[in-house]
């Protein structure tokens, strides 16, 4: 039976949902049910990595280091993984800090268009005898043989595995086919899949990266991410193991894991409201929702709008400030018109 | 060379072997290098203008520090976030008296980062923090880049976001107007696009810079502005050093 | 460097040397000249011609040309020094000055790390493209030039197909033109053909060599994954991580043999010809990461990143056929494998005494 690297960003990629506002003792608690529950990596941190916390991308109840002290201590089999971004984390600020808390799992992250930014920070965690993995997010902003050469430049600076991220839920499982076959054939290194569910997708995308060769998955428990959610990891952990996959992960326990994460983590259990459809369809990062809507309501616009013309601009993760921008010039074309029907 | 520019490819070694080619260098080479430049250039008593974030001089915001810099034998230009963001965080300071934290957060066109700018992107956001720190008296500061690819290239855009006591958006607005002026001197691509306003409680500025497009692309605002501000302080120095020579 | 390093290079040289320095007599009083002489294969090329001067009164006069010479010139005084060297800094882009006695040169100016082909892919075909393109003519200055060798890559080959257990030099491969990882590779190919134009129009004798991979003192523990990065994690004391299955198939030369190998083919390699230069015998990444460990007290641990499902596909393999130069040269490999290692282990223990950290 094949074997699947299961990844699980619950605690990282969920608290996007909740304005990264999970607490020490909700880390805790999820870090133990996971590690009872043989999850074999469970990322932790703000949704947009190791020092990200910021205005722009809000502010983390939990600071980096005590949230990775703390989930250290709650997984004692469970490797303890991190996501960061060159450009917002720094090796000296960041990743050394996080090495030293104890992360075994580095996940190194850039644009899809722009891995070389990732040169240092995959050298840095590799030299530190961390596993180490890049990522490419928002990856349908970009041709599968542009993604695969820039996959290639991060197998060149020490990867040992990439991850294509599906960041606005746009994909269909065909997308994700040809990605995973150019990746799979241009990389002598593992690759791997983090779907979001924008378009009800997530669980067959993913799917859809095994069968063409993926040997590494990204789930959430119930969907805990931003926008819509991501894979579901109970469900997706059901039908691998339907399929004849080996995780090395407890189906029941999993399921304890995802009843207590709905408990104790999230105010609602992901779904897929229309805004999240409209970002899914305009390809635009899940994790502006949130600050999409609070500036529809100060500015006055209908947020679908904002989401529309952020697509148009192929906004990218990050750039946050542009949703005021982009908000503040619809709400001044609003009242031209208005004066101009006047 | 077809301008009668004299032209070398031995770096400092040729400053070295003809010290009277030059009474200014501006150094775009690089931080590591720049420090082993640093100490030549002061002994052949040269004015550094360090485009590099090596940091071995003063730092220099010219529509904010200029007269001070005027005494400095070196001074380093910071980066090009640093410049675009310096003014706002100046302007922020000036009118108001408790910052708790700023944030400043820069997009440039993917297009106008070149290797140098992605090997250092830790060293850029480590100069510009301090740099806002420096310039606002703030101790909690934060720098964010963010490298767009989008064709047609996006302009250089940066905004700042800060945390203060009692925020006063009109004061700040009537200061930071002052301020754009001086900057618009020798970056007239500088142009605020949002607020001063206030945002879910915190100081919200956003300002846009386009390049001359005279020579570099007009959306790499970013190249042209640390240019910009180097050749502006470089002018400063040469009209001081016209005025002392009219003297003597 | 410690003495007993710089003395341990100079006795591998030594070994590797005997019995070629009577075909290598040609090169006594002469003058030497090494592009891209600081790096590894400079290194070596510079320690060998310093102990043909030393040992077998040869009187070469070495020339060593390089963008940045100050690293080397503080970390090998013992080569940088000499009375017989001289330090030349310049970028071989803009190197019109050959000295117009130089009788033999070695092309080596490149850089190998392939982080920096990936980062800086236009700076890496261009350094190779533009610096040939100089070199060679600037050449037609030498009014004794004896030999041109340009070292070129094992990479020109393209990816070796994993049925072919080793490729030789009438191998007609390519890399895939118009993608960036095929940067490094395709300027080596260019600067190739360049040379052979070169060869035939300016009438300048050169000869090329392909080197696969190599392993010894002066070489960086930083670039990513196998041999280095076995060596680094075990001196670290970490575990040695081992991509995939570790069934991806490598050979080592060690750098003196390598050196030996190109002073052979620079006095005596036919002009229009091209050599590999590596070991032949290939080994899988499991075993010589085993070979390490086993170096080791306490042996640490080797784990396979064999995570995926069918690593087949991802093993590579990267072995030359050297008939060529060992049948029509002569030529042998006088350090195996694992004294190689040793000799590697010994010489980075020794260069890093007294630091914790295992630094390039």
């Amino acid at each position: 039976m094949p074997a699947i690297l299961i990844s699980d960003p619950t605690l990282r990629d969920g608290n996007h949902a909740v304005q990264h506002k999970l607490t020490l003792k909700q880390i805790a608690v999820y870090c133990d049910a996971a590690d009872a529950a043989g999850i074999p990596i469970v990322e932790v941190g703000h949704g947009n990595g190791v020092g990200a916390s910021s205005l722009q991308l809000g502010e983390s109840a939990s600071p980096d280091m005590a949230a990775l002290r703390m989930a250290r201590e709650h997984l004692p089999h469970s490797k303890l993984g991190i996501h960061m971004i060159p450009g917002f984390a720094t090796i000296e600020k960041d990743l050394k800090g996080a090495i030293a808390a104890g992360v075994d799992v580095v996940r190194v992250a850039s644009h899809c268009t722009e891995a070389d930014l990732t040169e240092r920070h995959i050298g840095f965690a590799r030299e530190n005898g961390r596993t180490v993995y890049g990522v490419l997010m928002m990856s349908h902003m970009a041709s599968k043989e542009l993604l695969a050469e820039e996959a290639g430049k991060m197998e060149s600076y020490g990867a040992e595995g990439i991850i294509f991220m599906d960041s606005s839920g746009h994909y269909l499982p065909q997308d994700v086919t040809e990605r995973v076959k150019t990746l799979t054939t241009a990389l002598s290194i593992p690759v791997g899949f983090h779907a979001h569910n924008n378009l009800g997708m997530a669980i067959a995308n993913s799917i859809a990266a095994l069968d063409a060769g993926a040997a590494m998955l990204d789930g959430c428990a119930r969907g805990f991410g931003a926008g819509a959610g991501n894979a579901q990891l109970e469900v997706l952990v059901a039908v691998l193991e339907r399929l004849g996959y080996q995780t090395g992960i407890d189906l029941y326990k999993l399921l304890d894991a995802a009843d207590l994460a709905e408990r104790e983590l999230m105010k609602n259990v992901p779904s897929i409201s229309s805004l999240s459809i409209v970002s899914g369809l305009s390809g635009v990062f899940s994790g502006f929702a949130k600050p999409v809507a609070r500036a529809a309501q100060q500015f006055n616009v209908d947020p679908r709008d904002i989401f529309f013309e952020l697509g148009q601009r192929k906004v990218i993760a990050g750039q946050e400030d542009l949703i005021i921008e982009v908000a503040s010039d619809l709400a001044k074309k609003k009242v031209n018109s208005l004066l101009e029907a006047a | 060379m077809s301008l009668g520019v004299q032209v070398s490819s031995e770096s400092i070694g040729y400053i070295e072997k003809n010290p009277d080619c030059c009474d200014l260098v501006f150094d775009a080479t690089s931080a590591n290098d720049h420090k082993l430049h640093a100490p030549i250039l002061k002994r052949l008593g040269k004015i550094a203008v360090d485009l590099t974030p090596a940091q071995v001089g003063g730092m220099c915001s010219p529509a904010v520090n200029i007269a001070e810099c005027l005494d400095m034998p070196n001074v380093n230009m910071i980066t090009c976030g640093g410049q675009a963001s310096i003014p706002m965080a100046h302007a922020l300071s000036k009118t108001h008296e408790n910052i708790d934290y700023i944030e400043v957060v820069s997009s440039i066109a993917s297009r106008s980062a070149g290797p140098a700018t992605r090997r250092n992107l830790d060293e850029y956001i480590h100069t510009t923090e301090n740099a806002l720190k420096k310039f606002s008296s703030c101790a909690r500061s934060k720098a964010i880049l963010n490298l767009n690819p989008a064709q047609p290239c996006v302009n250089m855009q940066t905004t700042l976001l800060a945390k203060v006591d009692k925020p006063d958006i009109n004061g700040l607005t009537a200061y930071f107007k002052k301020v754009v002026e001086r900057v618009r001197k020798y970056v007239p691509g500088y142009r605020v696009l949002v607020g001063p306003l206030l945002e879910n409680n915190r100081v919200v500025i956003m300002v846009r810079v386009t390049g001359l497009g005279d020579y570099l692309p007009a959306y790499a605002g970013n190249l042209d502005i640390i240019n910009c501000a180097a050749l502006a302080m470089a002018e400063e120095y040469a009209k001081k050093m016209a005025a002392v020579g009219a003297k003597g | 460097m410690t003495q007993a390093a710089i003395a341990q290079v100079r006795q591998d040289c030594c070994e590797a040397l005997s019995g070629l320095e009577r075909q290598l007599s040609q090169l006594k009083s002469d003058h030497v000249l090494i592009t891209g002489g600081t790096g590894f294969v400079g290194s070596w090329l510079a320690e060998a011609l310093a102990c043909l001067n030393d040992d077998f009164q040869f009187g070469v006069k070495i020339y060593i040309l390089a963008r940045n010479t100050g690293r080397f010139q503080s970390a090998y005084p013992h080569l940088a020094d000499r009375r017989d060297t001289t330090i030349i800094q310049a970028d071989i882009r803009d190197f019109f000055d050959v000295p117009a006695k130089i009788n033999w040169i070695i092309h080596a100016a490149a850089t190998p790390d392939n982080r920096f082909h990936s980062s800086s892919p236009v700076e890496t075909m261009n350094v190779i493209a533009s610096g040939t393109m100089t070199l060679v003519k600037a050449v037609d200055r030498c009014v004794n030039i004896k030999k041109f060798l340009n070292i070129s890559s094992g990479l020109a080959y393209g990816p070796q197909p994993w049925d072919l257990e080793r490729i030789a030099e009438g191998y007609t491969g390519a890399p895939a033109s118009g993608a960036v990882s095929s940067a490094y590779a395709e300027a080596k190919r260019f600067a190739e053909t360049y040379c052979g134009a070169a060869r035939s129009q300016q009438r300048l004798p050169i000869v090329t060599v392909r080197p696969f991979a190599f392993l010894g003192p002066y070489q960086s523990l930083e670039t990513p994954w196998a041999i280095n990065n076995f060596i680094r994690d075990a001196l670290t004391g970490n575990v040695l991580r081992v991509l995939g299955d570790g069934q991806t198939v490598r050979s080592y030369m060690y750098g003196s043999d390598m050196a030996a190998w190109l002073l052979r083919i620079l006095t005596d390699g036919a002009i229009g010809a091209a050599y590999n230069v590596g070991n032949p015998e290939g080994i899988t990444l499991e075993r010589l990461a085993q070979l390490v460990a086993e170096r080791f007290n306490p042996r640490p641990e080797i784990r396979l990143n064999a995570s995926n499902s069918d690593a087949r596909h991802h093993r590579t393999i990267f072995i030359p056929d050297t008939t060529l130069a060992t049948t029509s040269l002569g030529l042998s490999i006088k350090t195996p494998l694992p004294t190689a290692l040793e000799r590697t282990i010994q010489w980075n223990r020794a260069y890093h005494a007294g630091s914790a950290k295992v630094a390039a």
